[in-house]
């Protein structure tokens, strides 16, 4: 059984605060030293207590099938060790044996071989604990104890688990803007014409594209490519889902009589209609469009 | 009813006058879905949107049938032969070397 020693990281609670995401009563395993009696006996708080006694003590069996971090041997990353391509929580250290980073996977082989491409010069050798049952919360659980273990032995949170640090988490993708809505909703009466909604939109905003479907996810094919090509060119732009029946209700037919131009996707810049599809794949591929934007 | 390639290419020729005319059918077969490349003196000082307003409305009738127009190009002559140079004439003279 794993002893976790959390009596001491409970007495820094400096160190806990500066990781966000951490609770320590939600995840105290300690309440094994206790033998649950009545588990409300090592919590001042009483609110959640009854919950919590219960999670700690089905997590426990969870946690004991991972070795502490620090009675887990410590394993140069390189082509002679394989790792097991299990599910588990890991710890990567420097070439000075500093913790780096925990993280926790469901193939401990493939995340760190990624890490090693990613940060070959923070990458040097490893501790993994393979977690049996992986599901999330067991995984997660697995996590703290080894953050915890770590906090009370060092009072620090590993660098990579900084938050704000990505090193070691993939970059996600640049978060897409949302789309623009129009309305509140279809059940509120506006009391403004819609012609002067999409006539103020295309005037405040430098670029905007009306699409079927959101930016993230265009539902047609040249919606698509539209988006693609201002992607392309980087130019910052707003996006309306012409088929957002709920927040841009009758957008199709008014804004086809707004412009005059019967189809989507449309492109306004600076107030007027550029265009659709066509018209930007051609301005994209002459160059006129670059132009355009960089005034 | 479908409109044919033949009635595509006749209405744009009468009323846009074009140098270059290339329309093809890009429906399968059904006539509903063409593509259009078309080079007009017309279109000269003409805004891209306004030349493909300009396809648009001269096929007004048609479009009433037809489901999908791409015009890929709609330029003026003058733009067409800087995208086409002229093939070389074997019998001119050759350039000063």
């Amino acid at each position: 059984m794993a002893a976790l020693n959390l009596s001491s990281s409970l007495h820094s609670p400096s160190s806990l605060r500066r990781f966000p995401n951490f609770h320590p009563s939600r995840s105290t395993p300690t309440i094994s030293f206790y033998s649950l009696p009545k588990p409300s006996i090592p919590f001042p708080s009483t609110s959640l207590v009854q919950k919590t006694a219960l999670i700690s003590r089905r997590l426990n069996v969870v946690v004991s099938a991972v070795k502490n971090l620090s009675e887990t041997e410590l394993v140069p990353v390189s082509s002679e060790n394989e790792f097991p391509s299990d599910s588990g929580v890991y710890a990567i250290y420097n070439d000075s044996d500093d913790l780096q980073f925990i993280g926790i996977t469901r193939n401990l082989a493939a995340s760190v071989l990624t890490h090693k491409k990613s940060v070959p010069e923070l990458c040097f050798s490893v501790k993994v604990g393979v977690v049996e049952e992986p599901d999330k919360t067991a995984l997660t659980e697995a996590w703290k104890s080894w953050m915890q273990e770590h906090i009370a032995a060092s009072g620090k949170v590993p660098p990579g688990n900084e938050p704000g640090n990505t090193t070691w988490v993939k970059k996600a993708a640049p978060r897409k803007k949302p789309d623009l809505r129009l309305t509140p909703g279809s059940h509120v009466q506006l009391t403004v014409p819609l012609e002067d909604l999409i006539d103020r939109l295309v005037k405040e905003n430098k670029v905007v594209a009306f699409i079927k479907g959101s930016r993230s996810a265009p539902l047609c094919g040249f919606s698509q490519r539209v988006v693609g090509i201002l992607e392309s060119q980087g130019v910052e732009y707003e996006s309306v889902d012409v088929l957002d029946e709920e927040y841009n209700y009758g957008l199709r037919e008014t804004l086809k009589k707004y412009s005059n131009w019967p189809t989507f996707p449309q492109v306004f810049v600076n107030g007027d209609l550029l265009g659709g599809c066509d018209i930007l794949t051609s301005m994209h591929e002459n160059g006129e469009l670059a132009g355009l934007f960089k005034q | 009813m479908a409109v044919t390639k033949e009635q595509v290419e006749s209405t744009l020729n009468s009323k846009l006058n074009p140098s270059h005319l290339d329309v093809s059918d890009t429906s399968g077969g059904c006539g509903a879905s063409y593509c259009v490349e078309i080079v007009s003196e017309q279109f000269e000082g003409k805004r891209l949107l306004e030349r493909h307003r300009m396809v648009n409305t001269a096929l007004a009738e048609e479009m009433k049938q037809i489901h999908a127009l791409s015009i890929t190009k709609a330029l003026t002559p003058q733009q067409w032969a800087l995208q086409n140079p002229p093939p070389p004439n074997p019998q001119s003279p050759p350039a000063a070397a």
